[in-house]
């Protein structure tokens, strides 16, 4: 069953196109991301699934019914904000109470329905605080509640974590995603983090100028990516690219950059032309076999260690596990798994 | 010379400020106090020569005198206590929903109209008042409470939207997207969220609004005549009528700017901030 | 408020009915007499026992002012005042707004200082200078002589040049307090890295006023004198109370004038037609003013 659906949908401010023909199906129970860097449409994207922008074109479906028309409420959705936008006047009981006060339900049972989730939260100490009055973690707590309250259908979070410092937004991810397999309820996230992205989603839509460059597992799109911009946005550190030249070979194909020729996958046999050459920096090994190269950099980094070297293609980063001594300006060598290459059109950036 | 030394200069440069503080203090306090120790001195001291400028004693007949002679201040206090409050309060009523239609809503040219409607704050009252006097002369509305309450909620609504949309524009844009997502419709969420949050501006507003119809004059002289007579024009008439006596002149004088001055003591910090915004929404 | 509308829609429709009443009010009691003032600007009008009366004569009483002497005298008189005040003003307001600025001035006491000459009534504070500068009595005369500035008791507002000279002295008084707290907003506003930039760059305390005080409130100056021109143009209780124009329509202003005319003298056609001339100067002011301001302020779409 098909929770969330876009289909050909687009939104222009005035003349300026935000989101090009957005196309997307999020199944029911999936944890899905929005990933992209800020200006690619991935907020207003999600604030169109919301209901709070409308559509210039297309159409937005949930379980298969047209919901353009629909208001939030209607849609039976619930937003987790950037900001967290807590009522600053309003107490944090009050606060996570507004959303049922305005569906008009009983004291009593707005009452019960407050304790219940703040209990769950771990919030029931604070209901009477102002939200100045919290913690930027305890004030994002809140914003989850105000949200849980509603027994939504689909849960929206609109980047909810960056305003946090590191070690909390760790945290809350992993709160967030342990609160993802306890109830099972339809999640939409935007983010611009691609690592955030990764670890808690089922699958990610990688968003780039108004249109969704891929849409699937972090596993597919990190190790088949579509497209250079989607290989280039998955990894940290980035993957390296180098232009080159694909020629076929007698037995195996390979790739020329410079003077130097690399081996590549079988699969490329018979293929040629000119291409841009993507390996992961932890695909490298550094030791006496490879192409000649020079250490330049070495920035150990606690579970592995990033080497930059300089070689007649250029310069790429190496991540290798642990720490790692090397002595800066020394020679060494470099070699690389041929099936660790990902090759791209140089023109299209399509992958081949 | 440390950073907060040289920014604001040494020694001599204290000694500058602290003359021009002095200088300011007795330019803007003197007059004032004079006016509050005339109103409690004898007629005999006021026409003293020379002139004395500590009294040696001090009386509360010219208050006495004021309010218990022709029941003019007092009715005219009252009228302008209705009137003021009359379009304050309506121009809140009126102006806080419009403020937020132009600072929120997508209104069609809501640019457009904010800036026509701060434009009216610009026009010379005299062009306005001949043809209001004439419309109101023909439908017999001259010489009535609410008819100048009117008048004047005109003039204060565009002080209102003015304070309020400037305060309303910044007003971080997730608060109502929640309200929204919480199921609120623009109504219910201006009057639960956005009004609440407000509640310092619109001090500032209805401060700025009540004082300025307290202290018109203008269209008070033109619209009206002997029932809703305001206290400027009671004001006016005692240093036409009782030149000679000055005492009481002040002392009516004083009664007029009693209320208002508490007003904006009260109130000052939103006035001083009401001013820091309107600078800087223009 | 039915579903059938998308969100946007929604918000249009209630923002139109939020500001339908004020627009209403607006237009009926600002909009209509402004339409109507330049009719009334080409008719003859008389009151007669209490009926209007009213012909149409084109461009006469524009005609008739041009030529008019005591036109004339009230516009200079007018432009006089309003450069005099305009440039008074704003020089003091500036100096108040730097003293208050000043660690020594932050004191809460000297802004209620402000806040007092402004909330007073334009006519009670006429009501007070006409005590202090009265001829017999006045404290400003007592003062003066006692301190031997003068030897005998002046009439100030008995001669024309005086008169309008201490019109102007009441009127800064009390516009000041407005313009200085307007200034002192801006001077705050003046990030403090700057003034730290410039005392990296060895800057002293005047080179700092010079070079980051002064350009970065250049907007918020010229904000404060347009606006002050414009009000200047609108003086009309001091003229009421202190003087009614005399001695010998010394102190006649436009806006007087038009009162004059059209309560005392009941020519309604000829005073719409001054306070049409008084409409369009503040017309182009205001024009000035929103050139000054508004080209900076862009709503987000």
């Amino acid at each position: 069953m098909t929770a969330v659906e876009l289909r050909n949908v687009s939104k222009s401010f005035g003349h300026h196109p935000v989101c090009r023909d957005v196309n997307l199906a999020v199944s029911e129970g999936d944890f899905v991301t929005l990933l992209g860097s800020s200006g690619c449409g991935k907020t207003t994207t999600l604030n169109m699934i919301a209901g709070l922008e409308d559509a210039t074109a297309g159409d937005i479906l949930m379980n298969g019914k047209r919901v353009n028309e629909l208001s939030p409420v209607q849609r039976d959705v619930a937003m987790v904000f950037q900001n967290y936008a807590l009522y600053p006047h309003m107490t944090v009981g009050q606060n996570i109470a507004f959303t049922l006060k305005m569906r008009r339900l009983s004291a009593a049972e707005i009452r019960a329905r407050v304790e219940k989730v703040a209990r769950s939260l771990e919030l029931s100490a604070l209901l009477d605080r102002l939200p100045a009055q919290l913690s930027g973690g305890q004030q994002q707590r809140v914003a989850i509640g105000r949200a849980l309250v509603r027994e939504p259908r689909i849960f929206l979070f609109d980047e909810p974590f960056s305003n946090l410092d590191a070690g909390l937004r760790v945290r809350m991810r992993a709160e967030v995603k342990e609160l993802h397999q306890r109830l099972g309820v339809t999640s939409i996230f935007v983010t611009h983090d691609q690592e955030e992205a990764m670890s808690i989603s089922d699958r990610i839509a990688v968003m780039n100028q108004g249109r969704v460059e891929q849409f699937g597992t972090p596993e597919e799109i990190y190790n088949r990516p579509n497209n250079r911009y989607v290989a280039a946005f998955i990894g940290n550190p980035r993957i390296e690219l180098f232009p080159g030249t694909l020629s076929g070979g007698a037995t195996s194909p390979v790739c020329r950059i410079g003077p130097i020729e690399l081996q590549v996958a079988h699969r490329f046999l018979g293929c040629s032309g000119k291409v841009e050459l993507g390996v992961r920096p932890e695909h490298v090994r550094l030791g006496d076999r490879g192409f000649p190269a020079i250490v330049r950099l070495v920035q150990p980094v606690g579970p592995a260690t990033h080497v930059t070297i300089d070689w007649e293609g250029g310069s790429l980063t190496a991540s290798l596990p642990g720490f790692v001594r090397f002595e800066t300006g020394s020679p060494i060598h470099a070699e690389i798994d041929p099936d660790h290459f990902l090759i791209f059109d140089r023109e299209t950036g399509q992958r081949l | 010379m440390s950073f907060v030394k040289r920014r604001h200069g040494g020694p001599f440069m204290r000694g500058f400020v602290i003359a021009g503080l002095i200088v300011f203090v007795l330019w803007s306090a003197g007059p004032v106090i004079w006016l509050v120790l005339s109103s409690l001195m004898e007629q005999q001291a006021l026409i003293a020569q020379p002139p004395q400028v500590v009294p040696s004693s001090f009386t509360l007949d010219n208050f006495i005198q004021v309010l218990s002679a022709a029941a003019a201040l007092g009715h005219g206090i009252f009228n302008s206590a209705l009137v003021a409050l009359f379009s304050t309060a309506v121009a809140l009523a009126f102006g806080a929903p419009a403020a937020y239609a132009l600072a929120r809503l997508p209104v069609p040219r809501a640019n457009n109209i904010a800036f026509l409607i701060l434009a009216t704050q610009m026009l010379p009252g005299i062009a306005i008042a001949i043809p209001l006097f004439i419309a109101m002369s023909k439908l017999g509305l001259i010489d009535s409470v609410l008819s100048l309450g009117f008048v004047y909620l005109s003039f204060n609504l565009p002080i209102v939207i003015w304070i309020l949309r400037g305060f309303f524009m910044a007003i971080p844009v997730g608060i109502e997207r929640a309200a929204a997502v919480d199921g609120a419709g623009v109504s219910a969420t201006f009057w639960h969220i956005v009004l609440p949050i407000s509640i310092p501006p619109m001090a500032a507003a209805a401060v700025f609004a009540f004082v300025e119809a307290w202290n018109e004059f203008f269209f008070a002289l033109i619209l009206t005549r002997q029932n809703a007579q305001t206290v400027p024009l009671v004001i006016a008439q005692f240093a036409g009528q009782y030149q000679t006596v000055f005492g009481q002149m002040m002392a009516a004088a004083v009664i007029s700017v009693v209320p208002v001055i508490a007003l904006a003591i009260v109130f000052r910090n939103q006035v001083v901030r009401g001013f820091a915004d309107g600078m800087t929404k223009g | 408020m039915t579903a059938n509308a998308t969100f946007e829609q929604r918000r249009r429709r209630v923002g139109l009915l939020f500001v339908l009443p004020a627009l209403l009010v607006l237009a009926v009691v600002l909009g209509y007499p402004i339409v109507d003032s330049v009719a009334l600007a080409l008719q003859q009008v008389s009151l007669r026992s209490g009926v209007v009366q009213q012909s149409w004569v084109g461009l006469d009483n524009f005609r008739r002012l041009f030529a008019d002497t005591t036109f004339q005298r009230a516009a200079l008189n007018t432009a006089y005042f309003s450069s005099a005040e305009v440039v008074l003003v704003t020089v003091i307001s500036l100096s108040i707004a730097i003293l208050l600025n000043h660690p020594i001035g932050r004191f809460g006491i000297f802004r209620i200082l402000l806040i007092v000459p402004w909330a007073i009534a334009p006519v009670a504070n006429a009501v007070l200078w006409k005590w202090i500068l009265h001829s017999n009595y006045g404290v400003l005369n007592g003062v003066l002589k006692a301190l031997g500035v003068i030897d005998v008791y002046h009439v100030w507002l008995g001669t024309p040049a005086s008169a309008l000279n201490f019109l102007l002295l009441v009127d800064v008084w009390k516009s000041v307090p407005f313009v200085a707290l307007l200034m002192l907003a801006g001077l705050q506003r003046v990030p403090n890295s700057l003034y730290r930039a410039a005392y990296m760059d060895g800057a002293g305390p005047w080179q700092s006023f010079l070079h980051v005080t002064l350009p970065t409130i250049r907007s918020v100056i010229a904000i404060a004198v347009v606006l002050q021109t414009i009000w200047s143009l609108r003086v009309f209780d001091i003229v009421f109370v202190l003087t009614r124009g005399g001695p010998a329509d010394a102190t006649v202003l436009l806006n007087f004038l038009a009162y004059r005319v059209t309560f005392n003298f009941l020519d309604l056609g000829y005073g719409s037609a001054i306070a049409n001339v008084v409409f369009v100067l503040t017309v182009i002011l205001a024009i000035v003013y929103v050139r000054l301001l508004w080209p900076r302020e862009r709503r987000a779409g």
